[in-house]
């Protein structure tokens, strides 16, 4: 858990992050609240605030008395969102440093490419 | 979640409940040593201490025939027991009302039940002494004449009288002790100064007084007309009076660090 | 979740000192919440006030709806364990725990000696010569073992080394997981409590200067470092908390920074880190941070 945000959001991501790894398969079983929050050492409601998070979002749903389950399709889902975000998240600071560095778009190509081939 | 909450029905009341203040009473008993087991070692060693003294002096006349019939019937070791009770409701006041305040009892249920505690000691201990005096008339002053649980004054004392008056001592010198005890929780040590430098003044003033107004007369006459019986009740009056003062005083106290 | 404590106003005066100084909260159930604040801030007053140990001078506190002062039917259902707790003469550890179930009617007697075995509580010593952790670790064993539904800990740790802590946050969690109640935890070791903390009141000179969520309070602040001139103009309006230099560099932790902001500082080349709960805590209340001295 770092400083920089709110916890239940970095617990979020955790699941989203297993979610999109194949760690945590559609319709596998998500770890109970209360097991997050001791494995975690947090509050039980910050780890349920970061589930309902992604139930609100469609990528978990609950199955009354057994517990939170990844939905169909949550993959997908997930993956479509970050693929989206990625320019912003990822790309945008790359860029930026890029130019600082006096690097061309083009050079940043090549080696982008030499990156994706390892 | 599937956890219960933990929860209160909402008719619990202002009221004390009783077994609380009987559990209240128990605090005092959590550690038995000082008032239920540690007095009677004491009330055994002075009496002991007592008895070797008798026994030296016989020895040193030569006899016990030589000696007055009265001779071992006036001392004061059985006093002890009571300003050793004194001392011990004291420090039960002071210390353990602080820690029935962490155990979340409120002050009411702390001096009621403590109250309630205390004279209980009284009837203990005061049973005892009376016991004592029981055996010591039984065996004609422990063989050598001797009184220790009744004498001087209640040595001619119907034993009925004995106990009840054994157990009015009690009762004064424990609620007197928690009394002025309830001063020092609540005020600290300017308050038990204040209170001494105050009981001095009434004490000098009442001595002045008893000697302007020459009231020797008037008070060894009241002495020598009230019964013993009738001091047990003023006794009793003031021990509840002391009571009742120790809770006002209570009521406002709070556990200083 | 409903309202726990309730205070309005409330004030408690000393000799001319102020120690608690028209504090108005509210409290919700149940949760972890935190009392955080300065030695002397006013955080064991303020919970001697809400446990009705002491009298206010002014203003309300009202708990579970009802003052607690002299009032049973609250106080059965309130812990408040405090390191000045004073025990009767001669008193050992297990005479303490003896008296648990009495006064606590949800005590649980298995928990109170697995905890004492965990945190090694010398249960036959007699509390005098305890050291300042094993009172400590008693102390813990009492709150957490009472399961009130409101539990009022001050600074349960004081003495306590770092591993004896860890143990203590991962019994207090696992059980308030298993019997959920409302918990107020004081404390001036902010960032080892912090992930337990609901919501996060923070005490200062008697005073509440924060009232917050913990999740809103996280993240609130960013530290941005870089070159003097860059690090001035993106300060520049904003609220600083704190700021240094050394030659052309500057550093400052500033609030209310937004995602764009963030993207903006981080593309005019700044250099961004967060801010911890005790770091911003301790920066807005003004004071110097902390060293806590070694058990």
């Amino acid at each position: 858990m770092d400083d920089g945000r709110p916890i239940f959001l970095q617990i979020a991501a955790r699941l989203e992050d297993d979610i999109l790894a194949g760690t945590m398969p559609e319709e596998s079983q998500v770890p109970s609240i209360n097991e997050m929050a001791a494995f975690y050492r947090i509050n039980p409601a910050t780890a349920l605030k970061g589930v309902q998070r992604l139930v609100d979002a469609g990528v978990l749903y609950k199955r009354r008395g057994i517990g939170m389950f990844v939905a169909t399709g949550a993959q997908a889902q997930l993956l479509d969102e970050r693929r989206r975000a990625f320019q912003e998240d990822f790309l945008r600071p790359v860029a930026a440093q890029a130019r600082a560095l006096g690097i061309t778009p083009a050079r940043l190509a090549e080696l982008i490419e030499k990156e994706m081939e390892k | 979640m599937t956890a219960a909450t933990l929860s209160t029905p909402a008719d619990a009341a202002a009221t004390p409940r009783p077994h609380r203040m009987f559990n209240a009473a128990r605090l005092h008993t959590a550690n038995p040593w000082t008032t239920l087991l540690l007095p009677w070692i004491i009330y055994a060693a002075i009496f002991a201490l007592t008895y070797v003294i008798w026994q030296i002096v016989i020895t040193n006349v030569g006899g016990v025939e030589n000696l007055p019939p009265d001779a071992f019937r006036y001392n004061g070791g059985a006093y002890w027991a009571l300003v050793y009770m004194l001392i011990a409701a004291v420090q039960a006041m002071n210390l353990t009302f602080r820690f029935a305040l962490g155990m979340s009892l409120t002050r009411r249920e702390y001096y009621l039940g403590t109250a309630g505690y205390f004279v209980f000691l009284a009837l203990v201990y005061g049973t005892g002494m009376t016991l004592g005096a029981v055996v010591e008339r039984a065996t004609d002053g422990w063989g050598v004449g001797g009184a220790f649980f009744a004498a001087q004054l209640l040595y001619e004392v119907p034993i009925g009288q004995v106990w009840i008056l054994w157990i009015v001592q009690f009762l004064v010198f424990i609620f007197l002790g928690a009394a002025v005890a309830t001063i020092y929780v609540r005020w600290g040590s300017t308050g038990i100064t204040v209170f001494f430098i105050g009981l001095a003044a009434l004490v000098v003033g009442a001595l002045y007084l008893h000697a302007k107004y020459d009231a020797s007369q008037p008070i060894q006459g009241w002495f020598a007309t009230t019964s013993l019986m009738e001091f047990a009740a003023w006794g009793v009056v003031f021990a509840a009076v002391c009571g009742v003062a120790g809770y006002l005083l209570l009521r406002r106290a709070t556990p200083r660090a | 979740m409903t309202t726990i404590i309730e205070t309005t106003g409330l004030t408690k005066r000393y000799r001319g000192v102020t120690a608690v100084n028209d504090v108005s909260v509210a409290l919700s159930g149940p949760g972890i919440h935190g009392l955080l604040g300065r030695n002397g801030a006013g955080k064991t007053t303020l919970m001697q006030l809400i446990s009705g140990q002491e009298f206010a001078t002014s203003g309300e506190v009202r708990v579970f709806g009802e003052s607690p002062v002299e009032n049973a039917g609250v106080l059965r259902r309130t812990c408040f364990i405090k390191e000045s707790q004073v025990y009767p003469d001669g008193f050992k550890g297990k005479h303490v725990l003896k008296t648990g179930p009495w006064f606590f009617e949800h005590w649980n007697e298995e928990l109170a000696q697995q905890l004492v075995a965990d945190f090694r509580v010398p249960v036959n010593r007699v509390i005098k010569k305890m050291s300042r952790g094993q009172r400590s670790a008693l102390g813990a064993v009492i709150g957490i073992a009472s399961r009130a539904e409101l539990t009022l800990l001050d600074e349960p740790y004081a003495g306590l080394d770092a591993v004896a802590r860890r143990l203590f946050y991962d019994h207090l969690l696992a059980d308030y997981t298993e019997h959920p109640r409302t918990i107020l935890l004081s404390t001036h070791l902010i960032d080892e409590a912090a992930a337990l903390l609901e919501r996060v009141l923070v005490i200062d000179a008697g005073a509440i200067v924060i009232d917050e969520d913990a999740d809103t309070l996280r993240g609130t602040a960013t530290t941005l470092a870089g070159r003097a001139t860059d690090v001035d103009a993106f300060a520049s309006g904003r609220e600083v908390l704190d700021r240094s230099r050394l030659g052309g560099l500057a550093t400052v932790t500033v609030t209310g920074l937004t995602d764009a902001d963030l993207a903006a500082a981080a593309a005019a080349g700044l250099e961004l880190s967060p801010v911890s709960l005790q770091q911003l805590i301790v920066r807005r209340t003004g004071a110097p941070i902390e060293i806590e001295e070694a058990s």
